[in-house]
């Protein structure tokens, strides 16, 4: 980590659901510019944590700072305005409205009429690859493109940290292929990142640190390629065939 | 402007046509069924403004209708000053009502939000009836004609350009729900609250000040509504029925559409007078046919154009631009 101050901090957050403790006094900081990637099994807690990040869900204990300041416990909307924001595993379009209207609600965040917001929202959706669906409902969207939109509704909130939320599953290889392009593309012009994914092939080619959530626990965090090579990742997630193939 | 009235084509023949008709037309039954129409349709825009563009589907409006209809008729009989007086207070209350059904709507997600809804109108049902040595109770309060424009005494002519007048008011609010930024946040709440938060839209807020909009607006119709009819009830103004009649003009002309209100209410409210004229000779077990004509009409729209009457005029239209 570099010496200066990380723009995401947590400092051992911990989440229960009743007797279920599904975010277990978890530690990280993320430095500016940084793409960190999660990566744990079916409910290790990944989608909660990003919850708590977000404001969606207060932290039982714990404490949460977002460029400087103490976030834990805002709600959504007001840690979005600091440059905070998040994509949902779950898609969740404004299936009603066009594509062009659902990015820029996104956009009426940090502008003040629906002209330049409109304009804004054109943008994002060229960049994202959505321009030729802006028209269209967001409900009559296939999978993949819903996730883009997802992306794109977020970014034209212009984050300072985005977090995706397994953005990748479910798309073929060609539109796979788009959203790391995508992801890298926006890396490049500044933005910091946090991606959770299970395809291990794209997290290898993004992050630059992984962190490994198991029952709720970060157990481990490092390089991908030291990440790969750790025996209780391995046990806990990865499993002996991955380690065979990656030889 | 051309462009405007070009895309409000259906809204300037609706309103316009309102406009014109006392300078033809003189037969005060046919003036009585268009103020009707136009505060029907005035209604259920304003209810419009929290169930069809913020999604928070009220069966409780009549609270709003009746607080605005008692405001102005115990203003007058009470406190012996004008009935737009009354109005001022209605509107004040109604929006503290509101900011309290508002505040429900953050607790409890539709079908609980819908019938806490109707709790409160039923509270307020019981409490006015009960308080007898305010309100009259039961009984109902007749409300003093006297002529003039700060009495709002006036004729037919002047009740259809008054109610044309709140009619274009609760249209215009809903035209700037459909163009402006907020608008555009509200419609984001609407179809989906977590993403909308994620967007930085303050959700709760937004719910809870288009609920009072929408009740100030109601408050607003049934203190006029009070004045032209005459006299108020409880039974009457808190009833579930109104409450049903506000939802259900905007569900069947078009929820979330700006003129769909008042389509309804031209349909449901034109249909309703013309069957109590014809059906009044008949025999008294007709006297609630009209809730059949609503069942019915609710049903065929759901069935064949579930986005009401004003998708029909979409669909043609787009079939137009299609050919
Ligand atoms: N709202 C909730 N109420 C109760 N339990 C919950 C809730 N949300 C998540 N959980 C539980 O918390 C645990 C962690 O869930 P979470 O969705 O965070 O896992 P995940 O790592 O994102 O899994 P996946 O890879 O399948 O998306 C799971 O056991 C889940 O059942
Ligand atoms: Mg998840």
């Amino acid at each position: 980590m570099s010496d200066t101050a990380p723009i995401l901090d947590l400092d051992c957050v911990t989440k229960r659901f009743g007797g279920l403790t599904a975010v277990s006094g978890v530690s990280l900081r993320v430095a500016a510019g940084e793409i960190l990637g999660i990566i744990g099994p079916n409910g290790a807690g990944k989608t909660t944590l990003f919850n708590v990040i977000s404001g969606y869900y207060r932290p039982e204990s714990g404490r949460i700072l977002f460029a400087g300041a103490d976030v834990t416990g805002q709600p959504p909307h007001a840690i979005c305005r600091l440059g905070l924001t998040r994509t949902f595993q779950l898609v969740k379009p404004f299936g009603n409205l066009s594509v062009i209207d659902n990015v820029m609600i996104g956009a009426l965040t940090r502008l003040p009429t629906v002209s330049s917001a409109r304009l804004e929202a054109e943008r994002v959706v060229e960049m994202c690859g959505l321009a030729a669906h802006a028209g269209g409902h967001a409900r009559t969207l296939p999978i993949g493109l819903r996730k883009r939109l997802e992306v794109a509704r977020a970014l034209a909130t212009r984050p300072r940290l985005l977090l995706l939320d397994e953005v990748m599953a479910g798309l073929n290889p060609t539109e796979l292929a788009g959203i790391v392009e995508l992801i890298r593309r926006l890396h490049a012009d500044g933005l910091t990142l946090i991606v959770i994914e299970h395809i291990m092939a794209a997290m290898m080619r993004l992050a630059q640190r992984i962190v490994v959530l198991h029952h709720g626990e970060a157990i481990a965090e490092g390089a991908p390629a030291a990440i790969t090579q750790d025996r209780r990742v391995v046990d806990a997630y990865l499993g002996e065939e991955f380690v065979l193939a990656q030889a | 402007m051309s462009g405007l009235l070009r895309a409000r084509r259906g809204a300037v023949v609706v309103f316009g046509l309102a406009a014109l008709t006392p300078l033809v037309v003189r037969d005060a039954y046919f003036l009585d069924s268009l103020v009707l129409i136009l505060l029907w349709g005035a209604l259920s825009a304003a209810w419009n403004v929290a169930g069809g563009y913020a999604g928070q589907v009220s069966i409780g409006h009549a609270s709003f209708f009746g607080i605005g209809a008692y405001s102005a008729a115990l203003m007058v009989t009470r406190f012996g000053r004008g009935p737009w007086l009354g109005l001022l207070v209605g509107v004040v209350l109604s929006i503290g009502a509101g900011l309290i059904i508002g505040v429900l709507s953050n607790r409890l997600k539709g079908p609980y939000f819908a019938l806490s809804t109707i709790a409160f109108s039923q509270v307020l049902l019981i409490g006015v009836s009960r308080w007898r040595g305010f309100t009259a109770g039961a009984e109902g309060i007749p409300v003093p004609f006297r002529s003039g424009f700060a009495t709002l005494g006036l004729g037919h002519t002047g009740w259809v350009y008054m109610a044309l007048s709140v009619a274009l008011v609760c249209y215009a609010v809903e035209v700037y729900l459909e163009r402006s930024r907020v608008g555009y946040q509200l419609a984001g709440v609407r179809e989906d609250e977590d993403a909308a938060e994620a967007l930085g839209i303050h959700t709760r807020k937004l719910k809870v000040g288009a609920v009072a909009l929408s009740a100030a607006l109601t408050s607003i119709c049934g203190s006029l509504w009070a004045q032209y009819v005459g006299f108020v009830d409880p039974t009457y103004v808190f009833s579930v029925d109104l409450s049903v009649r506000f939802a259900l003009n905007a569900i069947i002309g078009g929820m979330g559409t700006a003129l769909g209100p008042f389509l309804g209410s031209i349909l449901i409210t034109s249909l309703e007078t013309y069957l109590r004229a014809t059906f009044s000779n008949w025999d008294a077990r007709f006297a609630g046919i009209y809730l059949v004509i609503y069942g019915t009409a609710l049903i065929l729209v759901v069935r064949f154009v579930p986005e009401g009457l004003a998708g029909i005029a979409a669909r043609i239209r787009m079939r137009k631009a299609h050919a």
